[in-house]
Formats: C-alpha cells, sequence, structure tokens
C-alpha cells in the first residue's frame, strides 16, 4: 500500500511534506536505538517521541513516515528538521495499540 | 588461489542493548564515556587511579558488529560509540561544508564517533567507518537518497556540535537479552 492512500484510509494528519512511496510494513517502538537495529526501509514507524532525533534515526533507515500517536504534539523545530531531511512526520490521535490494531484488520503488516 | 574478491553483503551480528553512560572526573575535569551492558548502569562516584569519574548522564543505545553473510567476515564495531546526523550547525565545520555540497543529491551525513576520551581509547578506523556506511545504505535500499558516513575527527569542537545523536536518554531500564 501507498503511504497517501494510508494517511486518507486512517485520518493521519501530515504535519510534514509527503512523498508518496510504497510502504514495508509498520514498526513500532519508542527507542530510537531499536529502530537503528530493527526497523525496516520503508517502514512505517508508530511511536511517542517527538524529540529532533526521531529525524537523525527515521532518516538513516529510510522509514517512509513517522507516525506519532496519542495525539502528541510535535513541536516546530522537530517539524523543520523533518521537512529539511525529507523525513515524512504524520500524526495520529489513537494510541499504537489502536492505530495498530486499525492496520492489521486492514491487512498491513 | 582461493581467494576470490567478496563483494561483501553485511549483516548487523552481536546486537547489544545497553548504555553508554558519559563520566566526568572532578579533579582534571575530563569527560569519558564507555558502554555498559549491565541491566541498570552504575551511578556512584568512583576512583580509578588519579580520577574520581561522577556520572553525569547515560543513554540507552545498542552496540553491534558487522559480518558478511557471504564471506563471514566479522568487523568487531566495540570502537563505534553512536552516530548522529549532522544539522549543519557550524558554517565553518567541514561536515557542515560536506552536508552543503551533498544535500542537493540528497545523500545526509551522519557523523560515526568513539569513546572519550579520544587519547585513552581506540579510534574507529576509517575502514570500518566505510563499511558502516556501506551496510546502512544496502539496508535502506533506496535509488533516490544514501547516507555518507565520517568520522567525527572532522569536527572542531565535539562540545559545541549539534548533531542529533541517535540515543535514548531518560529511559532507565532495560529488558534482558535471552
Ligand atoms: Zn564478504
Ligand atoms: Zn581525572
Amino acid at each position: 500500500m501507498k503511504l497517501q492512500e494510508i494517511i486518507n484510509k486512517f485520518e493521519l494528519k501530515a504535519l510534514t511534506h509527503v512523498e508518496d512511496r510504497e510502504i514495508t510494513g509498520v514498526y513500532i517502538s519508542d527507542m530510537l536505538s531499536d529502530v537503528m537495529s530493527s526497523a525496516q526501509a520503508g517502514n512505517l514507524w508508530l511511536t511517542i517521541q517527538t524529540h529532533k532525533n526521531i529525524v537523525s534515526a527515521a532518516n538513516l533507515i529510510d522509514i517512509s513516515a513517522v507516525i506519532v500517536t496519542n495525539g502528541k504534539q510535535v513541536l516546530g523545530d522537530t517539524i523543520e528538521l523533518a521537512n529539511r531531511f525529507h523525513v515524512v512526520i504524520l500524526t495520529s490521535p489513537l494510541s499504537n495499540f489502536e492505530l495498530a490494531t486499525k492496520f492489521i484488520q486492514a491487512g498491513i503488516k | 588461489m582461493q581467494e576470490q574478491q567478496c563483494s561483501h553483503h553485511w549483516e548487523m551480528t552481536n546486537v547489544h542493548p545497553g548504555f553508554i553512560i558519559t563520566e566526568k572526573c572532578f579533579k582534571c575535569n575530563k569527560t569519558s564515556t564507555y558502554f555498559s551492558a549491565e541491566d541498570s548502569p552504575p551511578l556512584e562516584e568512583y576512583r580509578e587511579g588519579e580520577h574520581f569519574w561522577n556520572v553525569m548522564g547515560s543513554a540507552q543505545s545498542v552496540r553491534f558488529d558487522l559480518k558478511c553473510k557471504n564471506c563471514n567476515t566479522l568487523v568487531p564495531l566495540k570502537e563505534l560509540a553512536g552516530m548522529m546526523m549532522c544539522t549543519g550547525c557550524d558554517e565553518k565545520c567541514k561536515v557542515d561544508k560536506l552536508m552543503c555540497d551533498l544535500e542537493k543529491e540528497r545523500t545526509w551525513v551522519y557523523v560515526a564517533f568513539g569513546f572519550r576520551p579520544p587519547e585513552e581509547t581506540v579510534p574507529l578506523s576509517p575502514e570500518k567507518i566505510a563499511i558502516i556506511e556501506d551496510y546502512f545504505n544496502w539496508r535502506r535500499g533506496s535509488t533516490t537518497s544514501k547516507i555518507k558516513i565520517v568520522s567525527s575527527d572532522m569536527i572542531d569542537d565535539f562540545d559545541t556540535c549539534y548533531a542529533e545523536v541517535i540515543k535514548d536518554i531518560g529511559l532507565l531500564s532495560l529488558t534482558p537479552v535471552e
């Protein structure tokens, strides 16, 4: 499934520019070190972390989009950095669990 | 002669979560960092020869080696303390200049750094840095963007650098590895 389709279908809000691309699955973690060791390129990364250094981890692995869950607010400097490095940041009011459940129901794993 | 050129295909191996501990000696003001794989990092002040080390901070991190899945060559990366993404914080910095040059081609610059103090720890070799770069570019598999990894030797002043370090701060519990 493509990123734009996911954004529409799951009512995600884009905080950055979106470049549409194919997604390769979902990775859930609040640890940047996990992302560095285990996430795959093209994954959607679900997290409650909002610090600027999420951009650093997401960009290293070429994550398709970071989805900040629980409706957590993402600060302007994180968004600014993400735009500069073409990292997509989306938000959802749902928790990691609720959003992941919806993904599984839609056949995304 | 059997030795054929292997076009290495690197994979992560010996992946261990742990902590990067930063300490400062209150006598000589030296900063020291090291990796601890213990469940909870030591937080007490201790004496080591002339030094009186005080823990200044700890960040969860991951230690790993790389291994070629074709020829089994193992590249131990015990010297690697972490990586950070250059955000262009200092126009005069050589890494910043490199980033500005490469940004147009969508090549993002990361800095690999070793442990401190540099004069008392084993530095990361350029060969190893090139292998880490190869590994991450292969794993990204992207045709539209790339990463370039450079040594922290390129940075004039590590303490005033605002690169974004890939680390987890403030999480003090660690799930033991099976
Ligand atoms: Zn090989
Ligand atoms: Zn000392």
